[in-house]
């Protein structure tokens, strides 16, 4: 099958003054039609800014996202696309949603004007077909009474009703790929799994593809289809989800499931990562995560290991792919 | 001073806000803690747990006297604390301690971590100059940090770091009980279990009691020996851990762990998926305060017309449900 969504060697980076911050640092994957890619990792690792950096959505400057960097999409490089034409893929071809709904939310405009605005923004409609459209969007997304709802301010609503209603918005032009970064980190449980429910199902509906961005492993693991892990601005190991959680390549990969608290595991200590996750303006030489690594040799801070492909599918950023003797018990 | 015996007695505990008021607006009166009653054993720690809006941080915070209650008592060490005089007051205040969510937001930007964490000796004249000196070094080490980082401002150190300097600062007096009101939420995976497991150190080294406030079941669990369910101002459930993880007796608790996302792809249990939000604390029903989202399917008018009582149901175990004696089973 080709790629819907082609991504190859794409580098951000921010200028603060004389110092440059790699932020996202040579990253390549494929997104295939429908499915779910989950891109998890730790603040900082550079997730985020990946997912801005595909709609061109970063601030110039600080933010460069640098010349050879490729974001393929059903073969046009959206990174050379005129601006005008990328306004046509944003929102109508590409959707995103963010953490939080009420930064991305306008405070004096009601929800159902928004949602409005959006649909005509991209489509011939008028007016009264947009209303209607709009009151369709949010039945299908769960809002209760949305003849009322449609009238309502964002200030009105609970954080999950906000993320409802982003989510509706996000739908409005039937896109073909739905970014999602953290869409539930600033949910309660029980409402993160109402919301995570509305994906799936609209998902499985549409035939729409997913990037999923998470911190939370447990979110990812029930959604993706496929995981990339970043680290220090890279994709350090990238695979279907059941084998990569299974038998992870890349040591962060593994020693990050090891630290995650859950309900399924004995409650003696947690397992950590010694140390803390380096600034973007001073990657470690060699491969990024060597100075935590308890599989650490010389190599390992000489050399940066490219993703390295394993037999199983995955592919690490690790060389104990090349080694695997190396591997300490 | 009993020993053995509860350190913190909270009897029907109550504290209200007032919202609206404003010109044309009636007054609300939101019980944000409706009537609470736990105690917390010495060395022991109790996680209590919740969604947003359940009124756990009012809880902890009402008990450290730094949110007015309305109604009930808090007791420590056989002491009622609503009752004690200014004083007397800032010697309780020594030996319970809390330690919240953001420490950005806890320390002072423009001062020195090192003079943070002294400031507490200097105020409750434990010790001064280089005796003080040597007490921060000493802190530091303790909470794993290296003592040279005493000299360096909050901004220039990672969040985990910053929580480490918040718990030297409130191990400063030498508490008794420490409230953690979500303390590794703000943090990372890797640095999240580096915390737990300090705080579970320092409970050992020190014999600290802990009332561990937390929205995350996982991590709770990790540290609790007992958990307290909330939900609106009302506790639902307390258990022994092991008890309430395994065979939960309130709905509302087997909602809470069922919506937790597990890592392993290949056990996605389905979900019992809650329906609805929690209503608003402002507008009680009368009835059980989780009936509206209760996924029980034996509940009846009984449950709309008339909340359940706080009610010992086992050895330990506590629930609010009228249908504690046929829980509902995790699939």
């Amino acid at each position: 099958m080709n790629a819907l969504l082609r991504v190859r060697g794409l580098r951000t980076s921010f200028k603060i003054g004389k110092t440059v911050a790699r932020a996202v640092d040579d990253v390549s994957f494929d997104v295939l039609p429908g499915e779910t890619l989950g891109i998890v990792g730790e603040s900082g690792s550079g997730k985020t800014v990946t997912a801005l950096s595909l709609l061109r959505l970063i601030q110039t400057p600080p933010g460069e996202i640098a010349k050879e960097s490729v974001v393929e999409y059903e073969g046009v490089n959206l990174l050379e696309l005129p601006t005008k034409e990328l306004r046509r893929v944003r929102g109508a071809e590409i959707a995103m949603i963010f953490q939080e709904p009420t930064t991305s939310l306008n405070p004096v405009l009601t929800i159902g004007s928004q949602i409005a605005e959006t649909l005509r923004a991209h489509r011939v409609i008028s007016r009264r077909n947009a209303a209607a459209r709009t009151l369709g969007l949010l039945r299908r997304v769960g809002i209760p009474e949305p003849d009322i709802r449609a009238r309502h301010y964002p200030h009105q609503m609970s954080g999950g009703m906000q993320q409802r209603v982003m989510i509706a918005m996000a739908l409005a032009c039937e896109p073909k790929i739905l970014i999602a970064d953290e869409p539930t980190t600033a949910l309660d449980v029980t409402i993160q799994a109402q919301i995570l429910e509305l994906l799936a199902d609209l998902k499985r509906q549409l035939g729409m593809a997913m990037i999923l961005i998470s911190h939370d492993l447990g979110v990812v693991a029930g959604m993706a289809d496929r995981v990339a892990v970043m680290y220090g601005g890279q994709i350090i190991e990238e695979g279907p989800t059941a084998t990569l959680f299974a038998k992870p390549a890349h040591p962060y990969t593994e020693a990050l499931l090891q630290a995650a608290p859950r309900l399924d595991a004995p409650t003696t200590r947690l397992p950590v990562i010694p140390g803390t996750v380096p600034p973007a303006t001073r990657w470690p030489a060699g491969c990024r995560f060597n100075p935590r690594c308890r599989h650490v040799w010389d190599r390992c801070a000489a050399e940066a290991p490219p993703p390295l492909a394993l037999p199983s599918a995955q592919q690490a950023r690790c060389w104990l792919v090349d080694e695997p003797v190396r591997r300490k018990a | 001073m009993t020993a053995g015996g509860p350190l913190v007695e909270v009897e029907h505990l109550v504290v209200e806000y007032r919202s609206g008021g404003g010109l044309l607006q009636p007054v609300h009166t939101v019980r944000a803690v409706d009537g609470v009653s736990f105690s917390v054993a010495r060395g022991e720690t109790l996680g209590l747990v919740g969604e947003s809006g359940s009124g756990k941080t009012t809880l902890g915070r009402a008990m450290l006297l730094l949110t007015a209650a309305n109604g009930g008592s808090v007791r420590f060490d056989g002491m009622d604390v609503f009752r004690l005089d200014p004083p007397a007051v800032r010697g309780l205040r020594r030996q319970m301690q809390i330690v919240f969510q953001d420490p950005y937001a806890s320390l002072n930007p423009r001062m020195t971590v090192g003079a943070a964490v002294r400031e507490p000796l200097t105020v409750h004249r434990l010790a001064r100059g280089v005796e003080a000196d040597a007490r921060v070094a000493a802190l530091f080490k303790e909470v794993g940090l290296d003592p040279s980082y005493a000299s360096a401002y909050p901004h220039e150190l990672s969040g985990g770091q910053r929580q480490r300097v918040v718990i030297a600062r409130a191990l400063s007096v030498g508490p008794e009980f420490i409230v953690l009101d979500e303390p590794v939420s703000a943090l990372d995976v890797s640095v999240q279990a580096q915390v737990l497991n300090l705080l579970a150190d320092l409970r050992d080294r020190h014999g600290l009691t802990y009332l561990f406030i937390a929205h995350d079941l996982a991590v709770v669990r990790h540290l609790a020996s007992r958990v307290a369910v909330m939900y609106l101002g009302k506790l639902v459930e307390l258990a022994p851990a092991e008890a309430l993880y395994a065979n939960p007796l309130h709905p509302y608790t087997l909602s809470l762990l069922a919506a937790v996302p597990t890592p392993e792809p290949t056990q996605q249990h389905k979900p019992l998926v809650v329906v609805g939000e929690a209503t608003s604390a402002a507008k009680p029903t009368g009835g059980c305060p989780f009936e509206p989202r209760c996924p029980h399917p034996r509940k009846d008018d009984r449950c709309r017309a008339e909340a359940p009582a706080w009610h010992k149901v086992d050895a330990g175990r506590w629930a609010a449900c009228h249908f504690v004696e046929e829980p509902l089973r995790p699939e």
